[in-house]
């Protein structure tokens, strides 16, 4: 049995708009095992990129608690990788350069961060490019680097906020693979937020669904999807169909006009 | 694309010689006047091309004690110290301030009142202070670029994007390797397309400073209120001529130097 690297209990948020105080997550709870794949889905609004960013220490919690190996999140903490929906690579970098910075952050230099770029910059198909700056490649192509800027440093959590959500559905769809491949050599323990449930499902090895705002849990699926998973073809199987169903048949009722009233 | 390019600089080359020779035509016919020596545009006031080009020779030569090229180079000379102290301590206020909130607010009262002071109101109080010798004028070019640097880093400083400096801090940066990788690179996007207007202000602080400056301080501006002075308005003019070309030529080196360091945008590369 697995043993669980993030602890998420009982977690609250609330902000303060207008001199009122409005709820945005309500009474979390959830974990994720070591070299697990959870994605979190809901609503526009839910509060789920709220709880990513409380994991990742960029917003602290109203109440309730967050815990990455058994410490509680205060800051910024270690060996954590976060990807941004936004995009967060360095223009004034070049491609290789970008990929190089954590590694120069570590103070890995010389041949060693040379070798490292290389091998990051080849793994996400990135050849050719290394001397381009970010201003003339594709949005994927930008979100690639900011991926391989993420994993080069070799982060054992990772944190992505709807890291393809600006992307068109093919782009999306080769990176979910590339993803893929990626995790499946390293196995890091991963939080990937987004709206989009054929994404979700695609992915992870669990799914947390979250209600409409206040976000509550409303309910964890495991995906029973073996891997490794051919991301296009996996979409035409009747196990796919049958995830999807089983959890939009929960989730849809939070996108239901009758309850938006 | 080179045959357009051609086509406009045969139209500008052309404009150009059009204009000199009217320019010497004109001023050479007589007034339909009784008055002897009445000109219908007199040359006494804006000279002619040949009167110009005569004393562009003359002051170039050796015969003069003060040369046109050693004025020249006294310009640039102080444009290019005002222009550099000007950039690298405006940059440095900007930078500070810009990640200061506290100071920014203690010190913008002082900044707003002091940038909104006419500049040649202080030639008299900074030739007092300085002398009339080159220090002068670069005190006063300093005193245009610092503002104008000063406001575009304070700018750029200030809306460094947050996600840019949280992404490096999960990367591991410290908060020294944030200044120097993020904020600092941020902030001189801003600086560098600053340089260009900075440069050509630079160079009207140092004339208006050549102005009061006297011969010590030398300088194409000193050749202007000299030619005031013997009303002669054929060293005027080869000044302003000197000048001008002075100007275009630094602030195109500067907007190459801008364009290079700023190839990563886009909007510069389409340029190049």
């Amino acid at each position: 049995m697995a043993r669980p690297r993030i602890v998420v209990r009982d977690l609250v948020k609330t902000f303060r708009e207008d001199g009122r105080e409005v709820p945005a997550v309500a009474d979390v709870s959830f974990e994720v095992l070591d070299g697990e794949f959870v994605a979190l889905v809901g609503p526009s609004g839910c509060g789920k990129s709220t709880i990513l960013n409380m994991i990742g220490g960029l917003v602290a919690p109203s109440a309730g608690t967050v815990a990455i190996d058994g410490r509680p999140v205060a800051g910024l903490p270690r060996g954590v990788g976060y990807v941004f929906q936004k995009d967060t690579v360095f223009p004034w970098r070049t491609v290789a350069r970008n990929i190089a910075v954590g590694l120069e952050y570590h103070g890995v230099a010389g041949s060693e961060r040379a070798r490292r770029v290389r091998e990051a910059v080849t793994l996400a198909g990135l050849d050719g490019f290394e001397d381009a700056f970010p201003a003339t490649l594709s949005g994927g192509m930008r979100q690639r680097v900011a991926l391989m800027r993420t994993l080069v440093v070799d982060p054992e959590i990772l944190l992505m906020d709807e890291p393809f959500g600006a992307l068109d559905t093919h782009t999306k769809i080769n990176l979910h693979g590339e993803l893929l491949r990626l995790w499946e050599g390293r196995r890091q323990t991963v939080v990937f937020v987004t709206h989009d449930l054929s994404e979700a499902i695609t992915l992870a090895d669990r799914v947390v669904v979250m209600t409409r705002r206040p976000g509550r849990v409303k309910l964890i699926h495991r995906v029973a999807l073996p891997r490794p998973r051919d991301v296009i073809k996996l979409r035409a199987t009747d196990e796919y169909a049958r995830e999807y169903g089983e959890i939009w048949h929960v989730l849809g009722q939070e996108f239901s006009p009758a309850e938006t009233a | 694309m080179s045959g357009e390019r051609a086509r406009i600089l045969a139209w500008q080359l052309a404009i150009l010689v059009v204009l000199l020779a009217a320019w010497e035509w004109l001023t050479g016919i007589k007034a339909v006047s009784r008055t002897p020596g009445l000109y219908w545009i007199d040359p006494f006031f804006i000279s002619r091309p040949s009167a110009i080009l005569q004393r562009f020779v003359y002051l170039s030569s050796g015969q003069v004690r003060l040369t046109l090229w050693q004025m020249a180079l006294s310009t640039v000379q102080s444009t290019l110290w005002g222009f550099l102290v000007g950039v690298s301590t405006g940059f440095v206020a900007g930078l500070v301030l810009g990640r200061n909130d506290r100071l920014a607010r203690i010190f913008e009262p002082y900044i707003v009142a002091f940038n909104s002071l006419p500049r040649i109101a202080l030639v008299p109080l900074i030739t007092m202070m300085f002398g009339f010798g080159l220090v002068a004028k670069i005190v006063l070019a300093w005193t245009i670029v610092f503002f104008i640097v000063f406001f575009n880093t304070f700018q750029g400083a200030r809306g460094v994007d947050a996600d840019l400096i949280h992404s490096a801090r999960f990367l591991g940066a410290g908060e020294r390797q944030i200044m120097r990788t993020v904020i600092v690179p941020s902030a001189l996007a801003w600086t560098f397309a600053s340089l260009t207007p900075s440069i050509s202000f630079a160079l009207i602080g140092v004339v208006v400073g050549e102005f009061l400056g006297g011969e010590s301080g030398g300088g194409l501006g000193y050749l202007i209120i000299q030619s005031l002075g013997t009303l002669n308005a054929a060293d005027m003019m080869v000044a302003l001529v000197t000048l001008g070309v002075i100007g275009i030529v630094m602030a195109l080196g500067i907007k190459q130097l801008e364009t290079r360091l700023l190839r990563w945008r886009p909007e510069y590369r389409k340029r190049t």
